[in-house]
């Protein structure tokens, strides 16, 4: 079941250079209970997608079409008021670095209880009993004691572990994690990836989970997005996407990573660059680093189309017929 | 084995950080707590550690950036410890460093030629037609055009921005560059392009490597020999090979679980470590890890373990490995 569809969304951002189109017209759906993994390299619009489903952009952003429906509303309709009781309550959202996104000046405890009173989530016991719970959940050590600590007292992974105890408080269906381990350790990163897969088990919460790492991936989620210059390239099952890439940019990203057993050989490479958010492109996005670029591609953009049930991939290779 | 061109022993380094009102506490922080190890000529080492594990630290103090608090740095026969300001100054020249994040290594204010000729002026006498001429063959070496010369560090992507860093570090000829995470800044498309052109040019001039990094998989690429290190310590030293193939140490074995894979039927043992590293300024006592290890026992909490051999070219300090020595 679909709890959140984005559809054909596209977003602008005014700068002094002219208009920067960051998304380009994306769609995709997160299933209830499900993690999905929007990937891309930096500026591809992943994290702008996040926020554009929060209404959290810029002043200088302006989403010029398409819809997001939660739950059958399109939260793009929604007045102000009306987005702010879903924000928190129904659709959380975590950051890269939960540093900024602490309230340095009060404790974990107070910001949790503050939360708790908002949105009045029904639970059992004293808001107090409450928070605590919360963070036994999330796994932080003491409970009791780190009700009475502030932000800066903890480390950066007990600091992220806070972040999302503070961002269940509201009983959220949705959370929308923007790298949330991209600023930690490794083995600490481990240990939030597993969080976030208990969560989604046991409260059957849905996470969009926004990386730019493809193992992560591999390993925390069901679904992929692949986004490239603000439109999506591939999308569906992780199992399908890893074991068999349709893209050329998909196959590109995973090829270019280091892997054990590969170790002194060059890698492969994609060749130029991203384009600019100023160009408006005609054609696959993709078509000036591809090594398969047929005369079509520069002209007019490739539609998704099924690879199978669980796969699709805008490129017209896939509407080639195939030789063997 | 010919002679190491670089061998490190019991390098420590203790900060000092001043504490309580108008810092008249002095909090000592052991960054560098004996470490070995030597590279040799042409050969790449990867250190690998999350923060606050000292490899940045290691670095400085190779570099004599930092002065180290005990121990001894042997460079090409020279004690690097020993020597003066001037005469380590002109060792700088075959000793160079790139730092993860270019736009903060390079000066915003110079463009491309000043950029890579700096060190041409300050150590050789160089005409100006002479350095122009030396700045266009080591851009081309990075693979840039000679238009770089007129670009400022803010009209570069980050990758052209290292390759910058690159040129400039390759200017004078060094034997030796100290690489501490030049890629982690970079998307993975990027961070590809650099690992080539960081191999290209180690087969080329017979570059002497000290890669640092807390990437697992990018470090076993471009290593021949991988050294771990977890609060100041190195406990596992071996082959890159060895290191994915047969980890010993309860620490690298996580390090490994830890690390993601871009394979979603790569069914693995996740080992998840409880807890965070430990503070430098109180570290626990023993072994420095006893606080996270999954395997951990009584003798571990009070002693130190001995770097072990456990196999050929396989170093291991647990004492697990003691045991059953």
């Amino acid at each position: 079941m679909t709890i959140l569809a984005i559809e054909n969304l596209h977003v602008e951002f005014s700068t002094p250079f002219g208009a920067v189109y960051a998304i380009r017209g994306i769609d995709f759906t997160l299933a209830k209970g499900d993690i999905l993994g929007l990937v891309g390299e930096t500026g591809c619009g992943k994290s702008v997608t996040g926020r554009s489903i929060m209404r959290l952009l810029d002043d200088n952003a302006r989403i010029t079409g398409g819809r997001i429906v939660f739950e059958d509303v399109d939260l793009l309709r929604l007045t102000d008021a009306d987005m702010h009781d879903i924000r928190g309550n129904r659709i959380a959202m975590i950051f890269q670095d939960p540093a900024t996104a602490l309230n340095p000046l009060f404790t974990i405890g107070e910001q949790i209880m503050d939360v708790l009173r908002a949105h009045q989530s029904n639970g059992h016991g004293g808001l107090k009993v409450r928070a605590m719970r919360l963070l036994a959940d999330v796994g932080l050590p003491d409970p009791a004691q780190m009700m009475n600590v502030y932000p800066h007292q903890l480390s950066g992974g007990q600091q992220q572990r806070a972040m999302i105890a503070l961002s269940l408080a509201a009983d959220p269906d949705v959370i929308i994690a923007d790298e949330p381990t991209t600023a930690l350790d490794v083995t600490i990163q481990a240990q939030i990836l597993d969080l976030l897969r208990k969560l989604q088990r046991e409260r059957a919460i849905s996470v969009l989970l926004i990386t730019h790492d493809l193992g992560i991936v591999a390993e925390t989620c069901q679904q992929v997005v692949v986004l490239y210059a603000g439109r999506v390239v591939e999308k569906g099952a992780v199992e399908a996407i890893f074991a068999s890439p349709q893209h050329p940019y998909t196959r590109g990203l995973l090829a270019a990573l280091p892997r054990p057993g590969s170790r002194g050989s060059d890698l492969q490479v994609i060749a130029g660059t991203v384009p600019s958010g100023l160009e408006r492109i005609a054609g696959c996005a993709f078509a000036p680093r591809c090594d398969y670029v047929m005369d079509i591609c520069r002209r007019q953009q490739p539609a998704l189309s099924f690879i199978n049930s669980a796969h699709v991939s805008a490129c017209y290779l896939h509407e080639m017929p195939k030789d063997d | 084995m010919t002679e190491p061109l670089l061998s490190v022993h019991d390098l420590s380094m203790v900060y000092l950080r001043r504490a309580g009102l108008f810092g008249r506490r002095a909090q000592p922080i052991r960054a560098l707590n004996g470490v070995n190890f030597t590279v040799g000529a042409g050969e790449t080492l990867g250190i690998v550690g999350e923060s606050g594990c000292g490899k940045s630290t290691l670095a400085r103090c190779l570099l004599r950036l930092l002065r180290p608090s005990g121990g001894g740095i042997q460079f090409d026969g020279e004690d690097l410890l020993a020597l003066k300001n001037e005469d380590m100054r002109m060792m700088r020249q075959r000793m160079q460093m790139v730092l993860q994040n270019p736009f903060s290594s390079l000066n915003p204010r110079l463009n491309g030629f000043e950029l890579v000729a700096e060190p041409l002026r300050t150590h050789t006498m160089m005409s100006r037609k002479e350095m122009v001429d030396r700045v266009v063959t080591l851009l081309a070496e990075v693979g840039l055009s000679a238009e770089f010369m007129s670009r400022h560090p803010h009209q570069l992507s980050g990758g052209q921005a290292q390759r910058i860093a690159l040129a400039r570090a390759l200017a004078l000829n060094p034997d030796f560059i100290v690489l501490d995470e030049p890629t982690s800044a970079l998307d993975v498309s990027v961070q590809a392009q650099i690992i080539n052109l960081l191999l290209g040019l180690q087969r080329q001039r017979g570059l002497t490597y000290l890669f640092i990094t807390h990437d697992l998989s990018v470090v076993q690429h471009i290593s021949d020999r991988i050294a771990v290190m977890y609060l100041g310590k190195i406990v596992e030293e071996t082959s890159s090979e060895a290191i994915f193939a047969n980890p010993q140490h309860p620490y690298t074995q996580a390090l490994l679980s830890s690390t993601p894979v871009p394979d979603p039927a790569a069914k693995r043992q996740r080992i998840i470590l409880p807890g965070s590293v430990p503070s430098a300024t109180n570290p626990p006592a023993g072994c420095a890890f006893h606080t996270r290890c999954p395997q951990v026992m009584d003798i571990c909490r009070m002693r130190y373990p001995a770097s072990r051999l456990v196999a050929r070219n396989h170093r291991v300090s647990c004492h697990l490995y003691e045991e059953s020595a």
